[in-house]
């Protein structure tokens, strides 16, 4: 009951918020395109996340999720903008109607596809969105609807019940699939990841992700928040990055991360 | 002049108001409509939809059971809601006035179990680890169920069992039961065999013609170590805790195809590097395409149960 009450309440604020920000007028040319997931959150995260940028709706970037969001602290999602070329400077995902809207932003580089798997948190039934900055400066927009039961966020990690990753945090497993060149990494790190929204359980999240080559550089960079899901699980495909690979990751605690792949 | 106008107009707009709410109330009785089929002597079976929950079906998706003895009546899992109990009891006392002296829990999934509230003045039995499992998530599924078909659910609460299930026959009048407690659907599944009748009621860890659920299985291993200890139970006719009952081995045949895809899929797929989305767009083989919500369910079972075949494959 408590959490329907919270939920209502955050509604209405947002709600208002929204109706507040629809005031102050977005990029003059996309007024006119209407939200395709008809969501009153549009606007508001348009502005805090893209500004007064140039923006488009975009079917070439596919946010790929289930229908329903079977368990709300591990929901799968894929942001997919190969379809845009590789002149990309940002990608920004976020969700609607999260308490923590923001999942990630990433600059994906030339070395790898701009298409990125990973698990979420959600807290209730909410667009999933990804906006993507192309280097002639214009978001991209692309977004799915996810129904959920809810609760994804405000539910303590399985961490603060088992004591496992205390002994095992930010242990890395991997594995590289695929033939040099052109091949997928896929690794898994070992972290509450906890949202600061639970009862004495403060935010303790990895909060910045780098996959480095064997000159240091960083083939990936992407910073992480709350919404990305406990123990998470990445899948990037490198598309012209040769030899061996470091994963370096650090969290809000400033634990570092370092594992060879 | 004014005065009885208002009170005209006002006694109108109650009629109104009244005539609104019977069209309400007329539009949704709520109303299961269980049909008890008898399959054997004394053995009846009220067959749910094979469907997901919904507010049209108010969570009638399951089979439930029960047998009427010479010394009351045995019933085997109580269904979705306290209204489905009381439909269920009212089914029951229009065929046998014997009491119903043992009600089962097959285990701990809500379409199994909040019809307890029904049977509270009988002794109600499950697995010790059913128990558990429903005093530990039984309020949260109750609430889940709430959402999902609304007010089909109305006054329904957790009414645990009364004991747990340790013995392995019970025998009622000329009906002769035996228990195989086992796991691989929920962590704690109960079949109940009639030797009298060669009934068995197979609970969940059977599904037929609609796709099985994984939310807790121990492991598709473990399931399929129990299928094959349920191939060799002496029955003659089958009913699954979902689909149409049988009288061949066809169940269970194609729990053990479709259980024996899913972990090499999964096998398959983490070997090669597939996201869980990758993976839930896979085309299903035809012979699974035809099983109901497989589809649906499918990608239910990849979030369940994928993480263990990625960390095998890491």
């Amino acid at each position: 009951m408590a959490k329907r009450t919270m939920s209502a309440v955050l509604g209405t604020m947002l709600l208002a918020a929204s109706l507040l920000s629809s005031g102050a007028t977005g990029a003059a040319t996309n007024t006119a395109q209407a939200d395709p997931l008809n969501s009153p959150m549009w606007d508001y995260n348009r502005q805090i996340f893209l500004g007064q940028m140039p923006w488009q709706f975009d079917a070439r970037v596919q946010v790929s999720a289930p229908p329903f969001a079977e368990d709300p602290t591990q929901v799968p999602i894929t942001v997919d903008a190969s379809a845009l070329g590789s002149e990309i400077d940002k990608v920004i995902a976020w969700a609607d109607f999260n308490p923590i809207q923001h999942i990630f932003t990433w600059y994906p580089g030339d070395k790898v596809k701009p298409r990125v798997s990973l698990r979420i948190k959600v807290q209730q039934a909410t667009p999933v969105r990804a906006a993507v900055l192309t280097r002639d400066g214009v978001w991209h927009v692309g977004g799915v609807q996810l129904e959920a039961a809810g609760g994804g966020c405000t539910a303590p990690s399985t961490g603060n019940a088992d004591p496992y990753w205390e002994s095992h945090l930010g242990e890395v497993a991997s594995r590289r699939f695929g033939s040099e060149g052109s091949s997928r990494y896929r690794f898994k790190v070992i972290h509450p990841m906890d949202t600061g929204l639970v009862n004495n359980i403060p935010e303790f999240f990895l909060e910045q992700l780098e996959l480095r080559d064997s000159a240091g550089e960083a083939v990936v960079k992407m910073q992480l928040y709350p919404p990305v899901s406990e123990n998470p699980v990445f899948t990037f495909d490198l598309s012209n990055s040769t030899g061996q690979h470091q994963l370096w990751l650090r969290d809000n605690s400033g634990n570092e991360f370092e594992q060879a792949l | 002049m004014l005065r009885p106008t208002v009170r005209s107009w006002m006694l109108s707009l109650a009629g109104l108001g009244l005539s609104l709410a019977s069209l309400c109330t007329a539009a949704q009785t709520f109303d299961y409509q269980l049909a008890p089929q008898q399959i054997a002597p004394g053995t009846w079976v009220l067959q749910g939809k094979m469907q997901d929950f919904s507010r049209k079906n108010g969570g009638n998706i399951v089979n439930t059971g029960f047998v009427v003895t010479e010394q009351g009546v045995v019933v085997f899992d109580t269904g979705p809601s306290h209204r489905y109990g009381k439909a269920l009891r009212a089914a029951i006392a229009k065929i046998t006035d014997q009491p119903i002296v043992h009600v089962l829990n097959s285990h701990h999934h809500p379409d199994h179990f909040l019809g307890n509230q029904a049977f509270a003045d009988s002794t109600i039995w499950a697995l010790p680890g059913t128990g558990q499992k429903i005093a530990q998530q039984g309020g949260a599924f109750a609430d889940n169920m709430y959402r999902l078909v609304g007010d089909w659910m109305r006054d329904t609460d957790v009414q645990l069992p009364h004991k747990p299930l340790e013995m392995d026959t019970l025998t009622l009048g000329s009906h002769r039961f035996r228990f195989y407690p086992m796991t691989g659907h929920s962590g704690a599944d109960l079949l109940m065999l009639d030797e009298s009748t060669g009934v068995l009621f197979a609970s969940d860890m059977v599904f037929y013609q609609r796709a099985l659920t994984t939310p807790h299985t121990p492991g598709l291993d473990v399931w399929q170590q129990d299928m094959a200890r349920i191939e060799a139970i002496p029955y003659r006719q089958l009913v699954p805790g979902h689909g149409p009952i049988v009288q061949d081995r066809a169940a269970t045949a194609q729990m053990q195809d479709y259980l024996a895809w899913l972990d090499s899929t999964f096998r398959s797929a983490a070997e090669q590097g597939l996201s869980m989305i990758e993976l839930m767009a896979m085309p299903l083989p035809g012979r699974f395409a035809e099983i109901r919500l497989s589809r649906a369910e499918f990608a239910r079972s990849v979030v369940h149960l994928y993480p263990r075949y990625e960390d095998a494959a890491f």
